[in-house]
């Protein structure tokens, strides 16, 4: 994971923004910091505030209330085209009545530099995204893939201090998204850009990002680097959203812990820290530090490397995933099984 | 004020030249005729009364209901067929039925009014074959009634049924079909329970568009009908000309509109239950003023869709499943077209004919009307002058339409919408309506009879055809392109000049196009402001059918009908210069 240097000034600074549309706030008295070179993520379900948060940033939005501030310079005032920022759109918004190259030299055009450099610095970037043969098409002629590498070419060609993603690779099938989400990767670190994307996708998020904001009702629920959002939620939205989660919410059963359970908490357990096994097998040598339930399988799903099982205990019902291994036993609906999980797994999540 | 408030408030400011013509020009006067017939300001319904007294009028009122349903009635039945069998034609075939339906639609009505004469006159066309054939021995009385009044508005009305039907066909996910015959339905099953539901708000958007120009008009009743098929129209327009009585006038008026607006209520409503649309759920409201404007509003919806129809291009759908066309089909569509096209076919026949009348087939070959037409100033002159106002009013609406639909487009849906009713307004009521407010606006600022009074009054129309045709280009333009612009540093007015501009540069030729024919084939409004002055093209042409009738009118008439098909190819060209293409881009296409 690509460590956040700390010790880099603050370039991006929501103050206290809140965004009304009529009587609804889309976003509701937002605060946050941006570092230099930071490639910060905004996560979220659809509705929650994530998109019209950018907009805020890029400009085509004005806020209700609060501030932005980057440089430490306050922007509320200035519109989008006297902001120094490139911007990756959803459908990539080329311009579908000029070529690729021509829509490369748009931003440089705009900022008055001349023809011979702006050439120059159209074909290396042309260079960079492998797309040298491609700068004659028009957008359309393109595929999916090579389409967005232009829009990308484009944000970041006239170097801009902050680059601004939505939703930059949800277009794209499977394969080609996680071979765009490494060249994305390798583009931040190699043009130590200051990046914001918003995205609904938490596997482009947990993978792209030094540090994941969380939001739900224009609020953010949580923001952490994603390591820590993934292990440590803080509420029950974020375990459920991020990943699958057990709630262990009135199972029937002492949850046994090292820690003190805070009081408006409820246990949580990802389902690949649960092992599942035969009641009667041997316990193991670590059994001091596990618990373990009897429950009934009922159901199991194969998915390839993985074995997903859902177990009911007493009422609780259990999600268990379990990497396929080699001499591992194999349940079928109705057999009994023993869950086991080390105490130090649980985590307390508000309710 | 907030800022917010403030810059939302901008872009409506665009649309203000628009409206203030439509006001000095059209809505002022409009409700000062309102006033007038309400007798205002003692304020009574005695000329409501006095009109439903007597017994012509009220005749008249129903004859008028009764032509337009009877021909919108037949559009109906011959449209939908062929709008069917256009929409399940391969891609190819398909534009160009489409380019054959459009070019008569852009045709001059009065052209078109005027090759029926000469089809069905007694020595038209069809007589002159069966007497050749020996069927009759004395020509029928083929003109003249009301039959032939039929004839000439179905063939006229017949397009703007066809285009909104072929759209919302196209539209149609033939997939939806396959699927019902997977599940056992007999192909006339699946075709009444899929596909003939999907297409009602085709048939809705064409019927009401169809039933609506009927109810007010004129032009070809009058030309073809005989004295006891007066419509409406042709009455105000006799009132007007008889005794310019305000009160009676304008109560006339208001009763033609009147109908409209409930006819339009009736339909939109009897057909919006059924058809599953729930795009525009309407409030059930026993308001009857809010339910009429918003079968109103949906009704400027729809006659947005038929213009769509027109960006064919965009919306050519691949039809996967191409049918076996039997041969019966194929001269059905076939006999369709050359309904469509046979008036136009007949009047260039015609303008070379050596005759001295209107025979036809003509008796010879020869220039001489061609001839006549460029000898004889009073045409020249009346050319020369629609060519000068044509031009104007192109020019003024084009610009003043464009801004108000790139004003509109910015604003918020409910207001966007009540505008644009208040702007369509002039094409959606009555031409002698319209022609008698206009009159009243130009008459306050002594423009009656000036070149300037009747460019305005085109502008009226000609305005409402830009902003509906840009406002449909702009509704499908993709606003992040100009978000996008602006995150490169584009200024607003780089934006609009480097994106806008270029890729809703064909609706605007489309607008500029519907202006200039709007304005070049003018006649109910042109005669009420003209002040008997002024003589452009279409007067002389209306008053050449009405007295005359020499060859000389095939001839200018010949001429006109290649006007559309210039202008079609110029957009043609604006739209594929404008298309993503490697070969076709030119490098400086956006400088």
């Amino acid at each position: 994971m690509h460590i956040v240097e700390f010790q880099e000034p603050v370039q991006i600074e929501f103050r206290n923004i809140t965004k009304l549309y009529g009587a609804v706030a889309a976003v509701n008295d937002l605060s946050l910091a941006v570092r230099r070179g930071e490639f910060l993520t905004i996560l979220g379900p659809s509705g929650s505030g994530k998109t019209t948060t950018l907009m805020l940033l890029a400009g085509f939005v004005a806020p209700s209330k609060g501030d932005i501030l980057i440089g430490g310079k306050s922007v509320a005032a200035v519109p989008s085209y006297r902001r120094d920022q490139g911007i990756v759109f959803q459908s990539y918004a080329l311009f579908p009545h000029l070529t690729v190259r021509r829509n490369l030299e748009f931003p440089l055009e705009m900022r008055g530099m001349k023809p011979a450099e702006r050439i120059k610095r159209v074909e290396r970037i042309l260079e960079r995204v492998h797309l040298n043969d491609f700068g004659d098409r028009m957008p359309s002629q393109l595929s999916g893939g090579q389409q967005q590498r232009v829009a990308l070419a484009r944000a970041l060609i006239a170097d801009p201090p902050i680059l601004l993603l939505d939703e930059p690779l949800g277009a794209l099938d499977r394969s080609l998204r996680e071979q765009m989400q490494v060249e994305l990767k390798v583009l931040h670190k190699e043009f130590a850009i200051t990046t914001v994307c918003v995205t609904h996708d938490q596997d482009e998020a947990l993978t792209l990002s030094d540090r994941i904001v969380v939001m739900r009702d224009g609020r953010i629920e949580q923001i952490d680097a994603p390591e820590m959002l993934y292990d440590r939620p803080a509420t029950r939205f974020v375990a459920k959203f991020l990943g699958e989660a057990n709630i262990l919410e009135n199972p029937g059963f002492e949850i046994e812990s090292d820690m003190v359970q805070p009081s408006g908490t409820v246990a949580m357990l990802r389902p690949e820290r649960i092992c599942v096994a035969p009641p009667a097998s041997p316990k193991r040598a670590d059994s001091h530090q596990r618990q373990s339930v009897i429950g009934t399988v009922a159901d199991m799903i194969y998915a390839g490397p993985l074995r997903k099982y859902h177990v009911r205990v007493g009422s609780t019902p259990f999600v268990v995933r379990e990497h396929v291994a080699a001499g591992q036993p194999v349940f079928r609906a109705g057999d009994e099984v023993r869950l086991e999980w080390l105490r130090s797994d649980v985590r307390f999540v508000s309710a | 004020m907030s800022i917010p408030q403030k810059l939302s408030l901008k872009p409506v400011g665009l649309a203000v030249p628009a409206f203030a013509i439509l006001l000095a020009v059209f809505g002022i006067p409009m409700i000062r005729l309102f006033l007038t017939s309400l007798d205002a300001p003692a304020f009574s319904l005695a000329n409501y009364e006095a009109f439903f007294r007597q017994g012509a009028n009220v005749r008249v009122l129903f004859q008028t209901i009764e032509v337009s349903l009877v021909v919108t009635a037949i559009c109906v039945i011959i449209g939908y067929p062929t709008a069917y069998l256009m929409a399940s034609a391969p891609k190819n075939l398909r534009t160009a039925l489409i380019v054959l339906v459009v070019i008569p639609y852009l045709t001059s009505l009065l052209v078109r009014t005027y090759a029926w004469i000469v089809i069905l006159g007694d020595r038209g066309m069809v007589n002159n074959v069966l007497l050749e054939l020996g069927l009759i021995s004395s020509p029928l009385p083929l003109i003249y009634n009301r039959m032939a009044v039929y004839v000439g508005m179905v063939q006229i009305m017949l397009p703007l049924m066809i285009l909104p039907l072929v759209t919302v066909m196209v539209s149609i996910d033939r997939s939806l079909v396959a699927a019902a015959r997977s599940m056992g339905a007999q192909p006339s099953a699946a075709f009444w329970r899929v596909f003939f539901p999907l297409s009602l708000p085709g048939v809705r958007s064409g019927s009401l568009l169809v039933f609506v120009l009927c109810l007010g008009f004129y032009i070809t009743p009058a030309a073809l009908g005989g004295l006891r098929d007066a419509m409406l129209s042709t009455f105000i327009a006799a009132q007007v000309e008889t005794s310019f009585n305000m009160a009676r006038t304008a109560t006339s008026a208001f009763i033609l509109l009147g109908i409209a607006a409930v006819m339009l209520a009736i339909f939109g409503l009897d057909l919006a239950g059924t058809q599953g649309r729930a795009v525009r759920p309407m409030p059930e409201s026993s308001w009857k003023p809010v339910r009429l404007l918003s079968a109103i509003k949906r009704f400027s919806n729809e006659l947005a869709a038929s213009y769509r129809a027109k960006r064919w291009n965009a919306k050519l759908y691949q039809a996967s499943n191409i049918r076996r066309r039997t041969i019966a089909r194929a001269v059905f569509v076939v006999s369709v077209m050359l309904f469509l096209l046979l008036p136009s076919v007949v009047v260039v026949i015609m303008s070379f004919s050596a005759g001295e009348f209107l025979t036809f087939p003509p008796p010879g070959i020869s220039l001489k009307w061609y001839r006549s037409f460029f000898d004889d100033p009073s045409w020249t002159g009346a050319a020369l002058t629609s060519v000068e106002i044509g031009v104007a009013v192109t020019i003024l609406s084009t610009i003043v339409g464009t801004l108000a639909a790139y004003g509109l487009n910015r604003t918020s849906p409910k207001l966007r919408s009540i505008l644009t009713l208040l702007l369509l307004a002039p094409i959606t009521l009555p031409s002698i309506v319209v022609g008698i407010s206009a009159y009243l606006g130009l008459l306050s600022f002594g423009l009656i009879g000036t070149k300037t009074g009747i460019a305005l009054t085109h502008s009226l129309g000609a305005i409402a055809y830009v902003v509906v045709i840009v406002s449909a280009t702009l509704a499908s333009f993709d606003r992040r392109l100009e978000q996008a612009a602006m995150s490169m540093r584009a200024g607003p007015l780089q934006t609009f000049k480097r994106v806008t501009l270029p890729l809703i540069r064909p609706g605007i030729m489309g607008g500029a196009l519907f202006a200039f024919l709007h304005s070049f084939d003018e006649v109910v409004k042109t005669s009420l402001v003209s002040g008997l002055s002024i003589r452009t093209l279409p007067l002389k042409m209306w008053e050449n059918i009405r007295h005359e009738i020499d060859p000389t009118i095939a001839a200018v008439a010949s001429l006109l009908v290649l006007l559309p098909v210039l202008w079609l190819a110029a957009i043609y060209v604006t739209w594929w210069r404008s298309r993503p293409s490697a070969e076709h881009a030119l490098p400086d296409a956006a400088a």
